[in-house]
């Protein structure tokens, strides 16, 4: 696969960059990403904000994104991702928004997208989503770069919160931009509107049936 | 000579290792057609990424996808078998060794209900359902693993004697609740009728069935073209980020019931992982898919 077609944005994003992008715009991630796909892993950075003090990895103006690798210890000493993919975002709902403004996030992600009270708070501070291939491990895992840090070990592999150096991560698609555009809600709300259509289709198909 | 407990051991664990590192031929197939009929230039390109996918996971031996769900067998015994020792037992071994052994390991996925904590163990797994075979003198086993992204949005309700327009306005009730969530495009399964258990069986068995095959009832082979077309109607797309292309099929069976008739519906996200060989007497392996 040629993906020299894409445009390339540097990890984390900067919140110019951020504001660049469209829903719909499809794009490669180089740089680094904080991923982790743990419900008990965004209770820990919530309780870590609650109390004030700094979550183990940087997250101001950063990117926090849903996906889930498998690290080990490698043979240099350092760590080694064997495979990493997108997690289902909207699980994270309840929790988005909160994180979104109080580490200010400039980007965010993972599959299946987040829901309108997180698109608000992405645009209150100039946030994009990222919606990665979910079934795309083979691609996801060979754009990576290094493992940079590795924090709270004691959670199983793919909740750990994990600082990664990425090249070419992608192609995802602008989810959600920083302006108030989703394309989840927009084409669930389109497909709500077609329905009654869908519906008189499925009768007249069983009529000539 | 008889089936074994090793031979059971060794292909279940087999199977669903298999079943994590390639994508069915049949599917891999559906994406194509998929690609050529799809106008969304996104979609189109987003079909095109799960293809290479799919095809850097055959050419690396590597995982579809880091969610190597949790192995779910449907196991069919030739009513003429013979086996011997805990074959049951077999498929629990097998998954217990596999965890040990495979590379890439999996990751902790099997998960106590009641408490949410997750290891590679638990109460009843894998998961099996036991059917027979009439006539037939070998066991067949299939494999699909099941993991969040598609199985959380599988869903059940129970009418009294509806029509099949109720019967299709639920299955596209359910299909909205999944909208962008499952990793479309997907396989839906629909089960109509029997029991509460049954229908849901019928759904999950119904999702095995290869892409592209007509169903040979042909009320049910004329609802599931009209369902597909309904479907894809909606314009989640591949990924769920807009397209022509929700579902790959709508694959719909049933059973007589007593006319309160329960409706099942799950899907199976586009990877569909998928594996099935039967395990002969003399020991010998029929792999299908």
């Amino acid at each position: 696969m040629n993906f020299s077609e894409y445009r390339r944005v540097r990890m984390p994003l900067s919140r110019e960059d951020a504001r660049s992008l469209r829903a719909g715009d499809m794009v490669l991630l180089d740089g680094e990403i904080v991923i982790t796909a743990g419900l008990p892993t965004h209770h820990r950075i919530l309780a870590c904000m609650e109390k004030g003090e700094a979550p183990p990895i940087e997250l101001q103006n950063g990117s926090l994104l849903h996906l889930g690798s498998y690290s080990q210890d490698a043979a240099d000493g350092g760590l080694e991702i064997l495979y990493m993919n997108p997690t289902t975002s909207t699980r994270f709902n309840p929790l988005m928004p909160r994180l979104i403004r109080h580490y200010g996030l400039t980007s965010v992600g993972g599959k299946g997208g987040l829901d309108a009270a997180c698109r608000a708070a992405m645009q209150e501070v100039g946030c994009v989503y990222f919606s990665f291939l979910g079934g795309g491990a083979p691609l996801h895992s060979a754009a990576i770069k290094a493992v940079k840090q590795v924090a709270w070990n004691d959670l199983v592999a793919h909740y750990r919160l994990v600082r990664v150096a990425v090249e070419g991560l992608g192609p995802v698609t602008v989810g959600i931009d920083a302006h108030g555009n989703s394309l989840f809600e927009s084409i669930a709300a389109d497909a709500t509107a077609r329905m009654p259509a869908i519906l008189d289709q499925l009768a007249r198909d069983r009529a000539g049936a | 000579m008889a089936i074994t407990y090793q031979g059971v051991k060794t292909l279940t664990a087999q199977l669903y290792d298999w079943s994590l590192r390639r994508i069915p031929e049949d599917t891999k197939e559906g994406l194509r057609r998929a690609r050529q009929t799809e106008t969304h230039p996104g979609a189109q390109r987003v079909l095109e990424i799960m293809l290479g996918s799919a095809l850097r996971a055959e050419q690396t031996d590597r995982f579809v996808c880091s969610d190597s769900g949790v192995p779910v067998f449907q196991v069919g015994i030739g009513t003429n078998a013979k086996w011997e020792g805990d074959i049951k037992a077999a498929i629990v071994d097998g998954f217990d060794e596999l965890v040990e052994t495979i590379k890439p390991p999996l990751l902790k996925h099997v998960t106590n209900p009641l408490t949410n904590e997750r290891g590679y163990k638990g109460k009843d797994m894998p998961l099996v359902s036991w059917d027979m075979i009439s006539g037939a003198d070998y066991i067949e086993f299939a494999c699909q693993p099941k993991a969040l992204g598609s199985g959380r949005w599988a869903a059940a309700e129970t009418f009294s004697f509806p029509s099949l327009a109720d019967i299709e306005a639920y299955v596209m009730k359910v299909v909205m609740q999944a909208g962008s969530q499952h990793c479309p495009p997907v396989i839906i399964g629909v089960g109509i009728g029997g029991s509460f258990d049954v229908a849901a069986k019928i759904a999950s068995k119904a999702t095995y069935r290869p892409i592209g095959s007509t169903n040979p009832e042909p009320v049910l082979a004329a609802m599931e073209e009209r369902l597909l077309r309904a479907v894809n109607a909606t314009g989640f797309g591949p990924m769920g980020t807009g397209g022509d292309t929700t579902a790959l099929a709508v694959h719909v069976d049933y059973a007589s019931g007593h006319g309160y008739t329960p409706v099942a519906i799950c899907f199976n996200c586009w990877i569909n992982r998928r594996t099935r060989a039967r395990l002969h007497a003399d020991g010998s392996v029929e792999r299908m898919e």
